[in-house]
């Protein structure tokens, strides 16, 4: 529905949902963790940020007006979705055994602190690059 | 890189909880910043000033209670003094004494209601503003005892005051004045250390001392930027020459230095309300005024400190029983005309508690 | 082995007592899971209806008597039908929608904007046994419905079609994500120190060592208390709906029951905030064994309330702060403390831990060290960020005489 909705910000409210419907794909595979962590992030600041974003653009852009390119676009589309899905169904999928259900909390800290605990570094410098940007761009001079 | 913006212009009033009254400002914003105020005053006038043409001397007296309602005891003595001075009449010194009596518990009065209200601007839902009723009840039960009305008073007439005070009003003014010290100390405790109301109104509506001369600031916002002017010793009137107090002045001309300007005002009128209770002397309150008043032709300019500043009056008599021209200085009025120095470069919140600080009545501003 | 499933003491006992009923009576699985849920989500939305009725009464005679005044008095003995009275008001006013207003968007706002605030107490632990969905990753789960309830805001703000209610909402926003993180960082020092997500798990942690939490994370205590204020949209930091401000906040085109709801979800919110500092920082349902006695879900309640005491007197006492001023406490006041106190508690669990100390030398020295460490801290933080408001005296100067020239007179220098 976010593809066909004409209101910018119904798209980006839309969009929110479907966050929140990825959240629970991710409770029904048993990662407990990263589902409310997906709610957290995504859905309560980075949606915010999508929000801002499409704040500031022009008032006329922001209603979806069509163009000439849409029935190319849906054909295309429509092939792709059709690939996808031929692919899927031929696929010889391998059914996880039903283990039990451990906590994925303390597995996923465990494994961001000793085998990737680089990639978690540089993580954390990136963010306080990305924080430093910030405050330069918005400081009155 | 920049977002184009457009300044926004923004009503203030005349229907606002804040605005004290029947007032309005058009600010024009840019983002949160004021970078223009204007004022539209004259939601309130009552034409009082052609009213006063067509009746006597005496009858005008009530016109003075409904200009500033907040502090009409001041406005009866600026009123009086100024046609006992065209019509040379004396007052006794009972009268005198009772009336700078009134004129000061007026002023406690006023400036509660005034800091209430201020602190109610920072936010505080009205807990100090109901703390400080408790004292303004008070005096307006020792108002009601002595003439009748709480608010629109008529109490000080030309030549005196209307009545003398009753038996039981001594003990309960006494009953005020020893309970008054702990409450402004617990005033002092809540409010004036307050970290809060500090952020909020310190360096917000600074007023330099060269505007607030140029501007003819009076009252507390003069005295909030640093300069001693009070008209009660440089222009004595009444018995305030045998008066004994002092002049609090502020630091920087902040809305916190007039906050604790107002605040020291009340203890200094406490002081000079002790003075005339030990020298209250006995004997006639009024003058014989003649029933029909004529004063002889002439005009007159009196000034008395109100507690909203300078309350003037500038009379001129053609020698008739109605004055020729009534006008009033009114306080309220000229320290607006500096609201749009005071306002440019702060936030709208800002310029709400600036408002709020200035102490503005709007009766008196448009009569 | 159950208890007794009339022992009061535990809600949770009725219900088991019932699911091991309908198990023997051979229902399936999710038929018995079904059956509790449900009992469970009606204990809640009994408790939360009441509570929404109640606290508008408690909220307003409060602060009446905080404010040397006695509150609403008049309908009913004490007022206590004055809630009704208002919602009866609420219902029977006319709902506007303004016409350019986005009708879907600005009809669903109040609604979705419940949904968090009732999510919130599914995973309260009310008592030993009563935790609706006793989540393993519970602590995580509080925060991320707070982050959505920000979404809700601007939903509404934006459809209103109001450049004022914009203004409001976007200041909102702001407020709120910048205060997620001093709560984040706050929960974290908790969640360090008990060693687990799951609320329940917290409340055994402090049984098991037989203290409450408050007396060994004051500093997260503050911290969380802070910015849940903050959250809340509650005094000191109520600019949304502040009345003296001029952009009158997100809500001011509701009117009518949208804006009841408003209120309402206002005041449950601030009951889900009381109830977690409650179950994580003073105990939950224990208390120093009185919970053998005393049914734990009423103690619990009961020290909802007094949290919730606490907010009200915060609402009474405090001036407003702006919200430049805000952010400046979120950021450079709140955020640091956090930090400081998150590296503390991973210290000393460290040291617990790994050296394998016992909890009985290990735990009061920690907790006389946290309490003197976040007074140091605080006291600190202050006197650095009001230094600036320090300069100047804060009592005016009395001047015997006047000290400017008289009109007339020879200007002397």
């Amino acid at each position: 529905m976010i593809i066909v909705v004409r209101n910018l910000m119904h798209a980006v409210l839309l969009l929110i949902l479907s966050f929140v419907g990825m959240a629970g794909l991710f409770i029904t595979l048993s990662a407990d963790f990263v589902g409310v962590v997906q709610v957290l992030i995504y859905a309560g600041a980075i949606a915010v940020l999508m929000i801002f974003a499409v704040m500031l653009t022009p008032r006329a852009a922001r209603d979806n007006a069509g163009n000439a390119l849409q029935l190319p676009a849906l054909v295309l589309s429509g092939l792709l979705t059709a690939g996808v899905i031929f692919v899927v169904l031929q696929t010889e999928w391998r059914e996880a055994s039903r283990g039990s259900f451990d906590t994925t909390a303390a597995s996923i800290g465990d494994a961001l602190l000793t085998p990737f605990a680089l990639p978690f570094e540089i993580a954390s410098v990136l963010l306080v690059v990305a924080m430093i940007g910030a405050i330069l761009l918005v400081r009155e001079e | 890189m920049s977002i184009k913006t457009e300044p926004m212009v923004v009503n203030i009033g005349p229907q606002h909880p804040s605005t004290h009254g029947v007032f309005r400002m058009r600010v024009t914003l840019d983002g949160e910043r004021i970078t223009d105020a204007e004022m539209v005053v004259g939601y309130l006038h009552r034409s009082m000033e052609k009213l006063a043409e067509e009746r006597t001397w005496t009858q005008n007296i009530p016109f003075t209670d409904r200009m500033d309602y907040l502090a009409a005891m001041t406005g009866n003595l600026s009123y009086c003094l100024a046609v006992e001075k065209l019509a040379g009449i004396d007052v006794p010194e009972r009268g005198q004494y009772l009336r700078v009596l009134f004129a000061e518990l007026q002023r406690i009065a006023s400036h509660a209601m005034a800091n209430g209200t201020f602190v109610n601007d920072c936010g505080a839902w009205q807990t100090p503003l109901f703390y400080m009723f408790r004292e303004r009840e008070k005096i307006l039960d020792l108002f009601e005892m002595v003439c009748g009305a709480r608010l629109t008073l008529n109490y000080i007439r030309i030549g005196g005051v209307a009545f003398d005070l009753p038996d039981e009003f001594m003990p309960q003014l006494q009953a005020l004045v020893d309970e008054l010290p702990d409450r402004m100390d617990e005033y002092d405790s809540l409010l004036l250390d307050n970290e809060i109301l500090l952020m909020r109104s310190r360096d917000v509506g600074i007023v330099s001392p060269e505007l607030a001369m140029n501007a003819s600031l009076t009252g507390p916002m003069l005295r909030g930027s640093g300069i001693a002017w009070d008209i009660r010793k440089a222009d004595p009137y009444c018995v305030y020459d045998r008066m004994d107090f002092d002049i609090p002045v502020g630091h920087q001309g902040d809305c916190y230095d007039r906050f604790l300007v107002r605040m020291a005002e009340i203890r200094q009128s406490l002081r000079i309300i002790k003075q005339a209770m030990a020298q209250l002397p006995p004997g006639p309150f009024a003058a014989q005024v003649p029933l029909s008043l004529r004063p002889p032709a002439g005009e007159i300019y009196s000034r008395i400190e109100s507690p909203k500043g300078e309350l003037g009056f500038y009379l001129v008599s053609d020698g008739g029983p109605t004055p020729f021209r009534w006008h009033v200085r009114s306080p309220s009025l000229i320290n607006l005309s500096a609201l749009r120095e005071m306002m440019v470069g702060q936030t709208v919140a800002d310029a709400i508690v600036t408002l709020g600080s200035i102490d503005i009545n709007v009766g008196e501003v448009d009569r | 082995m159950l208890a007794r499933w009339y022992d009061f003491r535990d809600l949770g006992n009725g219900v088991a007592r019932m699911a091991q009923a309908l198990r023997d009576a051979g229902a399936p699985d999710g038929v018995v899971y079904a059956l509790t849920a449900l009992a469970g989500c009606l204990g809640i939305l009994i408790f939360v209806g009441l509570t929404a009725i109640v606290n508008i009464w408690v909220e307003r005679r409060l602060i009446g008597r905080m404010q040397v005044r006695r509150g609403p008095n008049r309908l009913g003995p004490w007022g206590l039908l004055q809630p009704v009275a208002d919602a009866i008001k609420l219902i029977q006013k006319e709902v506007l929608t303004p016409r350019a207003a986005d009708g879907t968007v600005f009809a669903l706002a109040p609604i979705l904007i419940f949904v968090p605030a009732m999510l919130a107490f599914a995973v309260l632990p009310w008592g030993e046994k009563m935790v609706l969905a006793d989540l393993n990753v519970g602590v995580l789960y509080l925060l991320a419905l707070g982050s959505t309830s920000a979404i809700m805001v601007f939903m509404a703000g934006y459809a209103s079609n109001n450049k004022y209610a914009l203004l409001g909402a976007m200041r909102v926003i702001a407020m709120l994500i910048s205060y997620e993180i001093p709560s984040v960082l706050a929960l974290l020092g908790v969640v360090v120190f008990a060693g687990t997500m799951q609320l329940s798990g917290i409340v055994q942690f402090q049984d098991f060592y037989w203290s409450w939490l408050i007396f060994f994370q004051p500093l997260a205590f503050l911290i969380f208390l802070l910015a849940s204020t903050a959250e809340l949209n509650r005094s000191p930091a109520d600019i949304a709906e502040a009345e003296s401000e001029i952009v009158a906040g997100y809500h001011i085109e509701y009117s009518g029951m949208k804006f009841g709801l408003f209120y309402a979800v206002e005041l449950v919110n601030s009951m889900s905030v009381s109830a977690v500092i409650a179950a994580l920082f003073l105990g939950g349902w224990w208390t120093f064994g009185l919970e053998e006695f005393v049914p734990g879900w009423m103690i619990f309640i009961g020290k909802l309330y007094a949290v919730y005491f606490l907010l009200i007197w915060f609402r009474g006492t405090l001036p407003r702060f702006r919200i430049d001023q805000l952010m400046a406490l979120a950021w450079k006041g709140l955020l640091p403390l956090g930090l400081a106190n998150v590296l503390l508690s991973a210290l000393e669990v460290l040291i617990w831990q790994e050296y394998d100390v016992s909890a009985g030398i290990v735990l009061p020295i920690f907790a006389v060290v946290n309490f003197v460490l976040a007074g140091v801290l605080l006291v600190a933080f202050m006197r650095v960020m009001t230094r600036s408001f320090e300069r100047l005296p804060k009592r005016a100067r009395l001047v015997p005489d006047i000290s400017v020239p008289l009109p007339g007179e020879p200007a002397t220098a």
